[in-house]
């Protein structure tokens, strides 16, 4: 039979519907063109994809599964290897990871794995299953310090293996940067909300509203009968560019603009919290937090969405699927563009002119690709005397984040790098304090879901490993 | 087979207005039995209350009591140690626009010290504030706050009794005011910021400090903590702007003649209204007196994420949340905070207009 030579096709909401709504905008796999889609899965005898997924999700196992129209045993395949396949199958950079390795790649589309993972993780969540699970406790208890990826993933693991776990989250919501900074419409927040559930069917007890470092310190975690901790605080201050006109407002870090749309529901009409619907709105920075940005500006309403970013399309950080898509929403792309400066509105003659101090410009230089840096990146260089103005009422900076200080701060023996990275083992996420270890954003800064997924995973093992150990 | 869900009916005896009548909820508490005290959100604006469970039941979708896809849930079972259970234990008016209430928090009364502040939010839908510490009882296991009602939020926290709750309460956040090695200090509050200052200056009167207090408030009508102030200060300074109370002007003018008439003072520090600081700090400024100033940008997490809090101290970007909220009041650029403080003013307008409406709908 001759193979299909590219992925059944997703079924999304039309462009021009979606751009103005928060629903979400990839529906996911009807049963049927999921089987069809299943079927093109060649089963090759090296499975290349499952090295290229950070936690090694066994792939050609589980779309066998469903090739045999058996969901529910899919699914179960891949939870064993993830905590969250909702959520991954939706969020994931799969063209970089698993399906880069599909052997059908090389002359064709590759299997499209991520949309199998999702419809597998989408069918058994539709369906009603309130047991508990019953899992025989072993009497240890550890603390989990943020309720993100990689705190969920670490939880969940060692929750199976009977560990008594208790996660501290900071905000009021489980879930961190799957709440405060996804959009609804790339990942709907019951998705969410379903996978903590889940772990809560493990016995594992969620507490928000717990600042570690500042209501609980970590060894006051360990002098309450805590044996280990693991800390995947997150991603923690925002960065700006240092160019002038930062403090003006209507200048937003992207991770303050997305907590109040996202956590803060600031896209729903009828809540309370303030947010600028801009016209027209600058995001800077090219990787998914700026395509969630300006997506998001866009559906609050802008008529101009510009992403400026200073290399070319080629190089954009983020997931080709988000960019696809903010293409087809209208999303206009200023590449090979790096700001100077913020201009703001100033009316010499009327100081109380309600407009004074708000964005009305961004001033941008035009740049051209150099020499690869280090990373094998084309370095951009600034073309001089090419600086032009975009007429623009926001701007978001969305260049990254660096490291939650919070706990580092309030922790004798923990050690940080120089961009305040928590300093851990590879391989273990051992940090420089005994029992206490380590993963995702608070260890890398601004990573992926899967690759903090993944720290969870390790640390927890290497949890299991140490207090086992610490048993004899 | 479908699984059974949990509903209890819950009688809100407290509240004389449905007290007597029960109101059906989903409990996630298998465990909940006839007699335990809950906590559940009540009427159209969800407020959570206390109630007490008068009866369960076990049924499925098609013989609930009450449709599943409206009932509301079941927010807690009520422990005696429940730390997540934010009650407001005493509440009181100050004046016509200030409140004070003490939250039951046990385990951020444990770690607050003055300076620091707590994050809150009233409802399950509601905005995230923060509200500087302005008092503490580690053994009842309260926080105090003190908050002016001025926007959307502290509207609808006005609205809560006695015996209510509220959804969330989070901290210490921030760092503590630093008062190590100080001898001699001039405390400066204005308006509701002397709730701000008022434990700043009884840590520094505990600690055998000298302390100087210079008040201000807009009328004699909006006089604070008076008693409390005299009780904890050396010497005791209330100034009115419109001369109603205390001396009439500004605080910085009694700031001014003590230093002049020759008082050493180790450090002031200055709690009010953004303008206030930036003329306190112009004042100490050609005395070269140390100034410590306490900043309240807005604020979204407090936790050092979002970066809304962002301000410029010596020409450096820093976070109010992580980094202060206390700042070197020399440092600080004012005009910029300033600016940025009224970045939704806008947007609070509208919702007072919104509040105001809906208040006289109901009266």
């Amino acid at each position: 039979m001759a193979v299909q030579p590219k992925k059944y096709p997703m079924p999304v909401q039309d462009p021009k519907i979606r751009a103005r709504n928060f629903e979400e905008v990839a529906k996911g796999y009807p049963v049927e063109v999921a089987v069809k889609e299943a079927q093109r899965c060649l089963n090759c005898k090296n499975s290349p994809c499952v090295n290229g997924c950070p936690v090694n999700v066994r792939i050609p196992e589980f779309i066998s599964k469903i090739k045999e129209k058996d969901f529910d045993g899919a699914y179960e395949i891949i939870s064993r290897s993830s905590s969250l396949p909702a959520v991954c199958g939706r969020v994931c950079p799969q063209e970089t990871q698993c399906e880069s390795k599909c052997t059908l790649g090389v002359k064709f589309e590759p299997v499209a794995i991520g949309r199998l993972e999702r419809f597998a993780a989408d069918y058994h969540n539709s369906k009603i299953c309130e047991d508990n699970v019953n899992v025989q406790e072993n009497g240890h208890r550890v603390a989990v310090v943020g309720s993100g990826p990689s705190g969920l993933a670490c939880a969940g693991d060692l929750a199976k293996k009977g560990y008594k776990v208790t996660v501290f989250e900071a905000l009021h919501t489980a879930g961190g940067v799957l709440v405060y900074g996804m959009p609804e419409f790339r990942l709907p927040k019951k998705i969410v909300k379903k996978e903590v559930g889940e772990l809560e069917k493990y016995g594992v007890e969620i507490k928000t509203n717990v600042v570690i470092g500042k209501t609980i310190t970590i060894d006051e975690l360990f002098t309450s009968g805590y044996e280990a901790v693991f800390v995947g605080s997150g991603a923690g201050l925002p960065r700006f560019m240092g160019i002038r006109g930062e403090s003006l407002k209507g200048v937003y870090s992207a991770n303050e603009f997305l907590t109040r749309a996202n956590l803060m529901k600031a896209y729903d009409y009828r809540s309370h919290t303030p947010i600028m619907r801009a016209k027209k709105v600058a995001v800077v920075g090219g990787g998914n937090v700026a395509m969630d940005a300006a997506r998001t500006a866009l559906r609050l309403g802008a008529d101009k969405v510009y992403v400026i970013y200073r290399r070319s399309m080629d190089e954009l950080p983020a997931r080709k699927e988000e960019v696809e898509h903010a293409q087809e929403e209208g999303i206009r792309f200023e590449i090979l563009r790096n700001p100077v400066e913020i201009i703001g509105y100033c009316n010499r003659n009327d100081r109380q002119d309600p407009q004074n101090g708000f964005v009305k410009g961004i001033k941008v230089v035009k740049c051209e690709l150099g020499e690869p840096d280090e990373k094998g990146r084309r370095r951009p260089v600034e073309i001089p005397d090419s600086e032009y103005v975009i007429d623009v009422d926001c701007v978001i900076m969305a260049i990254g984040t660096s490291p939650n200080p919070l706990i580092k701060n309030t922790t004798v023996g923990l050690e940080v790098n120089g961009h305040g990275g928590i300093i851990v083992e590879d391989g273990t996420g051992k940090t420089t304090k005994d029992g206490v270890f380590a993963g995702g954003d608070a260890v890398t800064g601004a990573a992926t879901v899967i690759l903090a997924m993944g720290a969870g995973k390790t640390a927890a093992s290497a949890i299991d490993e140490y207090l086992s150990k610490k048993e004899k | 087979m479908e699984q059974k869900k949990c509903f209890a009916a819950v009688d809100f005896a407290d509240d004389e207005n449905v007290s007597g009548y029960l109101y059906w909820y989903l409990c996630r508490f298998a465990n909940v039995e006839e007699g335990d005290l809950v906590v559940a959100p009540l009427g159209r604006h969800n407020n959570l209350q206390q109630g007490v469970v008068r009866q369960v039941l076990f049924a499925c979708e098609d013989d609930a009591p009450f449709p599943v896809q409206y009932v509301k849930h079941i927010r807690n079972l009520v422990k005696t140690d429940a730390e997540s259970l934010y009650r407001i234990v005493k509440k009181c008016e100050l004046n016509s626009t200030v409140t004070m209430m003490d939250i039951y928090a046990p385990l951020v009364a444990k770690k607050a010290e003055a300076g620091q502040f707590i994050i809150l939010r009233v409802d399950d839908d509601g905005e995230r504030i923060p509200l500087t510490v302005a008092g503490y009882d580690r053994k009842a296991g309260t926080v105090k706050i003190i908050f002016q009602v001025v926007g959307a939020t502290t509207i609808r926290l006005n609205t809560k009794r006695e015996g209510e709750y509220i959804a969330d309460f989070v901290g210490p956040l921030g760092c503590a005011t630093k008062t190590e090695g100080l001898k001699k200090v001039c405390v400066v509050g204005g308006g509701v910021g002397c709730a701000i200052a008022l434990p700043v200056a009884q840590k520094l009167h505990a600690l055998g400090c000298e302390v100087h207090s210079v008040i201000g408030f807009r009328s004699k009508d909006l006089l604070i903590l008076e008693d409390e102030f005299k009780a904890c200060s050396d010497k005791l300074t209330i100034v009115t702007d419109d001369g109603s109370y205390g001396r009439k002007g500004v605080v910085t003018v009694p700031l001014k003649e003590a230093i002049e008439s020759g008082e050493k003072y180790d450090e002031v520090i200055a709690i009010g209204p953004l303008v206030m600081m930036k003329f306190v700090v112009a004042t100490t400024k050609p005395y070269g007196i140390p100034t410590t100033v306490s900043m309240n940008p807005i604020m979204i997490d407090g936790t050092g994420m979002c970066g809304g809090c962002r301000l410029t101290v010596g020409g450096k970007t820093k976070f109010a949340c992580v980094d202060g909220p206390d700042f070197d009041g020399f440092e600080v650029d004012f005009d910029e905070a300033m600016a940025r403080s009224d970045m939704y003013a806008q947007f609070e307008q509208k919702e007072r207009e919104n509040c105001n409406l809906f208040k006289k709908e109901v009266r």
